[in-house]
């Protein structure tokens, strides 16, 4: 008998730390300042996968997910020390901001104390190339987005581009992309216009264009809140009747609340709740959560997230060794998230996710297509 | 031709709602010798104050009242809360204070109301544009110039008219001796605090008539510019501030217009090397007032 005791005792013992163990993840997150506006959401959207996860017994049914949360303030240097705090305190997986700048600025932290770190929407595809080995994207890339929109374009038979750029950040550099795209499928980019990020008024640019004979068939920006509406008003008040493309960053109820400027606008972004799909799922189960819709796109791609980490520690047989989960990730192969399936497999970090092509008709959001990009149309990286 | 007359009136509009916004600096500057780093935070105000408004169905002729009602409680109340108490301490301290009130606000709207933009339903004619022969004006450009034209001659009036107004240019001039002829020094402060509230829901209704969305850092770059317009000018001087903000609007439109296009990425600082000729040349800013001002040594 009390053999037996002893016997139990020790597989008891011997079973507890699987059960009760913990997968730490480590936010170094913008939830103020400038890059909150994608950091915020996609917290919220983190946290409802987490705790799906936790109510349903933790990752495989035994490890339960712990996030530890710092917020960066947007800052470049306080990336880096919160994501120094983070590896210190001993988590598997770290979340770096929104933003290429902010994430490269602890790629050294976190490449020395091998833990692998995803951003949350930064979308530059220089990230995980600069970022090395751990580095992880986990949005559609500028370069993808971009060959996306130039193939749409070119299908329309539009015949000639305007393009408006800002060499302020990677992400405003998109529009580069899609005019190496767009001519290489014969198109004809006949101008190009530089703004400033925050640049409150457009009508020099606006004029500018409109002055053109004949106008642009398409002017194409990655320019976002607030300095897109703003184009948007300038171009159409000048006269402008162009196409006009733009990327996720205007996936934002604004873009839906112009009015009759806004009509027509296309853009490429992240996901589309068709019904029946996952994003429809997660938007109920959001608004179930939080008590109202998500406002933009940046809460199902921070879920997709926390799905991805689930995943990779799943591969890795439930390991919580940041080196197992780092390995097990870039090997991820059609992850179901909220916004479609995520593949690492064969990529350097940028993940390969389904690009949704939006209309904004009668203030609402009308879905184009979500095609496949032509693998040989995507413009390399872009160095800066 | 067209083309230059076009841009002209694109400088204008600019310009006439960055010398509303310098103004709003100047006239606190020129009485207490405080730049207000938080008048973009009072511009904010404005913005979110539209937005509610608009969202609660409110006609847009009843919300940019209110809008401009809301800057101008908010200005009087920054004052009583946080200048106040530091009115007599050095410039240093001032400033400091302006900062930390714009953060802390930030942080406020940022954690209360959502740390993305929100949309600002407009009526579609602001949208709109009128053509006259060749030549397309938007409508929210008309509105500005007007609305800044309509705003200079009411100061000018206020100020040299109204017995606060009066009071404000004798505190800008010598705030000791106007106290000592019975000018209550609350009063003028608190007056000037109004005034450029005032100035702000102006500069904020037309600010956001064009960006369609308030956001919660969106006070940092008009400040800005109103810093910048302000200083060219001559800080302090009321008339100069409005130089400032013409002359900065002209700055940008004609570079963003006429510059060519391998050059456009240096536009900024090529636009602020500008604004440094010109205070190479007026140190003291292009209309200097009379009381303050650097000496040039």
């Amino acid at each position: 008998m009390k053999h037996l005791i002893i016997s139990t005792g020790l597989a008891a013992a011997m079973a507890l730390p699987a059960v009760a163990e913990t997968l730490q993840i480590g936010t170094a997150t913008a939830q103020t300042g400038s890059l909150a506006y994608a950091d915020a959401p996609t917290m919220k959207g983190m946290k409802l996968a987490v705790e799906e996860i936790n109510e349903a017994g933790g990752i495989g049914g035994t490890t339960k997910i712990e996030l530890i949360e710092k917020d960066v303030r947007s800052d470049a240097a306080q990336t880096s020390i919160a994501a120094q705090e983070l590896a210190d305190a001993g988590v598997s997986v770290i979340v770096l901001p929104g933003d290429s700048d902010p994430s490269l600025a602890a790629v050294g932290v976190v490449s020395s104390a091998g833990i692998p770190a995803i951003s949350t929407v930064a979308s530059s595809p220089t990230l995980p190339e600069v970022g090395g080995e751990f580095m992880f994207s986990n949005f559609p890339g500028d370069n993808v987005q971009a060959t996306v929109s130039a193939e749409w374009a070119r299908e329309q038979g539009y015949e000639t581009a305007w393009i408006v750029y800002s060499p302020d950040t990677q992400y405003t550099t998109m529009p580069l992309y899609f005019a190496d795209v767009f001519e290489k499928l014969g198109g004809e980019v006949v101008g190009r216009s530089t703004n400033t990020i925050g640049q409150q008024d457009f009508s020099a640019i606006a004029t500018t264009i409109a002055s053109q004979d004949p106008q642009p068939d398409v002017v194409m920006t990655s320019a976002y809140e607030p300095d897109f509406p703003s184009l948007l008003k300038a171009l159409r008040a000048a006269g402008v009747e162009s196409q006009i493309i733009g990327s996720d960053g205007i996936d934002s109820p604004t873009t839906f609340s112009l009015g009759d400027v806004g009509e027509g606008v296309v853009f490429t972004t992240a996901g589309h709740a068709t019904p029946g799909s996952a994003l429809e799922a997660f938007d109920q189960a959001y608004e179930a959560k939080y008590g109202e819709a998500p406002e933009t796109i940046y809460s199902a791609v921070g879920y997709d997230l926390i799905k991805v980490i689930e995943a990779a520690v799943l591969a890795a047989e439930g390991s919580t060794d940041p080196k197992d989960i780092r390995d097990a990730m870039a090997e991820l192969e059609n992850v179901q998230g909220a916004t479609g399936l995520i593949t690492y497999k064969g990529t350097n970090g940028m993940p390969v996710r389904q690009v949704s092509i939006i209309r904004v008709k009668d203030g609402e959001r009308e879905l184009v297509a979500q095609p496949t990009p032509d693998p040989d149309l995507i413009p390399a990286p872009r160095m800066q | 031709m067209d083309l230059f007359l076009q841009q002209t009136t694109n400088a204008l509009a600019l310009g006439g709602t960055y010398a509303l916004l310098a103004l709003g600096l100047a006239v606190v500057f020129s009485i207490m010798g405080l730049i207000n780093f938080a008048h973009g935070e009072l511009m904010t105000i404005s913005g979110y104050t539209l937005m509610y408004a608009g969202a609660a169905g409110l006609p847009f002729a009843v919300s940019v009242p209110l809008a401009i009602l809301a800057a101008m409680v908010a200005a009087v109340a920054m004052e009583r809360i946080a200048f106040r108490p530091v009115r007599n301490a050095s410039g240093a301290t001032m400033l400091i204070t302006s900062f930390a009130v714009a953060m802390i606000l930030q942080v406020l709207f940022q954690n209360l109301i959502s740390a993305r933009s929100q949309a600002v339903l407009l009526p579609d004619f602001l949208s709109d544009s009128v053509r006259v022969g060749g030549f397309v004006i938007g409508v929210n450009k008309i509105v500005a110039i007007v609305a800044t034209v309509v705003m200079l001659i009411f100061l000018d009036r206020f100020m040299n008219k109204q017995k606060t107004g009066i009071a404000m240019r004798a505190a800008a001039e010598d705030f000791a001796v106007a106290r000592l002829m019975g000018i209550r020094a609350n009063t003028v402060i608190a007056g000037a605090f109004a005034l450029s509230g005032l100035l702000a829901g102006v500069a904020a209704v037309l600010w956001v008539s064009q960006r369609a969305s308030v956001d919660p850092l969106m006070g940092f770059t008009p400040v800005l510019k109103a810093f910048i317009a302000a200083i060219l000018g001559g800080l302090g001087s009321l008339r100069g501030a409005v130089a400032g903000g013409f002359a900065l609007g002209f700055i940008e439109v004609y570079l963003a217009a006429f510059l060519p296009q391998e050059m456009q990425e240096f536009r900024d600082p090529i636009g602020l090397g500008l604004v440094v000729l010109i205070l190479l040349i007026r140190p003291n800013g292009l209309i200097p007032s009379r009381v303050l001002g650097a000496v040039k040594v």
